[in-house]
């Protein structure tokens, strides 16, 4: 226990002075002021467009849901490539830098360094997503009569938990290949062949991709909880197998 | 008719503020690190200026880890 909080707290101070941290909340600010910004901004960009050109646009006043729809394409393409990017050394960089010869030498469990920095990187991930949350819905909040929102947490913990599914995606790429560009299109991959079985019919319903911004669906309430149950199930399942597996191939790699 | 901006204010005052001080952190670690993982000087210092993603893309690739490798 006492090695996985000291080790914790080194993968905090090391993304904190590899300015991974900082970055990540940066952006992830921007795109919580940006989504209402846009939906905002839109009707007018378009207004003064058709002012010049003699096309005559009419635009329905934005509301707040068209902040939320900005929201979830944001968060749910943008944000998920910066997670990918900011995470995707997570585990090669240790390989190729050789940093934990020492320490696993010297008696620490394997499983602590995987599961340290799953715990760093959640942590990380969970206070971007909240501070782009609060942001965008102080926004929001400011702008338009916030209306009825239809199961808002589960909405917008589907995006949370598809960024946490990324990340365990990128710790397992990091261990199979011990290198940065392997978790990369490891993670890559999966996400490509996800977006491959979507063309199948009906298999959205338990694909863990469509819980990044299709969930809009379930905010806006055109869609019910049914429907995307199978997928926020499936995804959490996979997290675990994935996190799992991470601590199982560690187990037996060669460092 | 000039475009009215002040609605917008609430936006543009933070916004500018996290603007200004992203090109100014990687102006100042541009100019006090002489070794980049990739690009140059010059490359950095003109990239700063790109607002977000340029201060950005620098942090994430183009700051050298400072290692005596």
């Amino acid at each position: 226990m006492r090695a996985y909080l000291a080790f914790t707290k080194k993968e905090f101070t090391e993304n904190w002075r590899t300015y991974k941290l900082p970055i990540l909340l940066v952006v992830f600010l921007l795109f919580g002021m940006m989504s209402p910004l846009l939906a905002k901004l839109t009707p007018e960009l378009l207004k003064s467009l058709s002012d010049t050109g003699g096309v005559v646009i009419t635009l329905p006043e934005p509301t707040a849901m068209d902040a939320w729809a900005q929201f979830f394409k944001n968060v749910g393409q943008m944000g998920m490539l910066a997670i990918i990017i900011v995470f995707s050394g997570l585990m090669a960089t240790e390989f190729s830098k050789g940093t934990l010869v020492n320490m696993l030498t010297k008696g620490m469990k394997r499983h602590t360094v995987v599961l340290s920095k799953l715990t760093a990187a959640t942590v990380i991930w969970t206070v971007s997503f909240l501070l782009c949350l609060a942001v965008s819905y102080a926004y929001t909040a400011y702008f338009w009569d916030m209306g009825t929102l239809h199961y808002a947490f589960l909405s917008f913990f589907s995006l949370w938990l598809f960024g946490e599914f990324l990340i365990s995606l990128l710790i397992f790429g990091g261990i199979l290949f011990k290198s940065l560009m392997g978790s990369l299109l490891f993670c890559g991959g999966v996400i490509v062949a996800m977006t491959i079985l979507n063309i199948i019919p009906n298999i959205t319903r338990y694909n863990p991709s469509s819980l990044s911004g299709a969930t809009l669906e379930l905010l806006n309430g055109q869609k019910g909880l049914s429907e995307f149950m199978p997928a926020f199930v499936i995804c959490a399942v996979l997290i675990i197998v994935f996190s799992a597996a991470s601590i199982t191939l560690f187990n037996k790699k060669q460092i | 008719m000039p475009f009215d901006l002040t609605p917008y204010l609430p936006f543009l005052i933070p916004l500018a503020v996290i603007e200004v001080g992203l090109t100014i952190a990687s102006l100042i670690h541009v100019l006090t690190h002489k070794t980049y993982r990739t690009g140059n000087r010059v490359l950095w210092v003109v990239l700063s200026f790109v607002q977000i993603i340029g201060p950005v893309l620098y942090f994430i690739i183009g700051r050298d880890d400072g290692g005596k490798d």
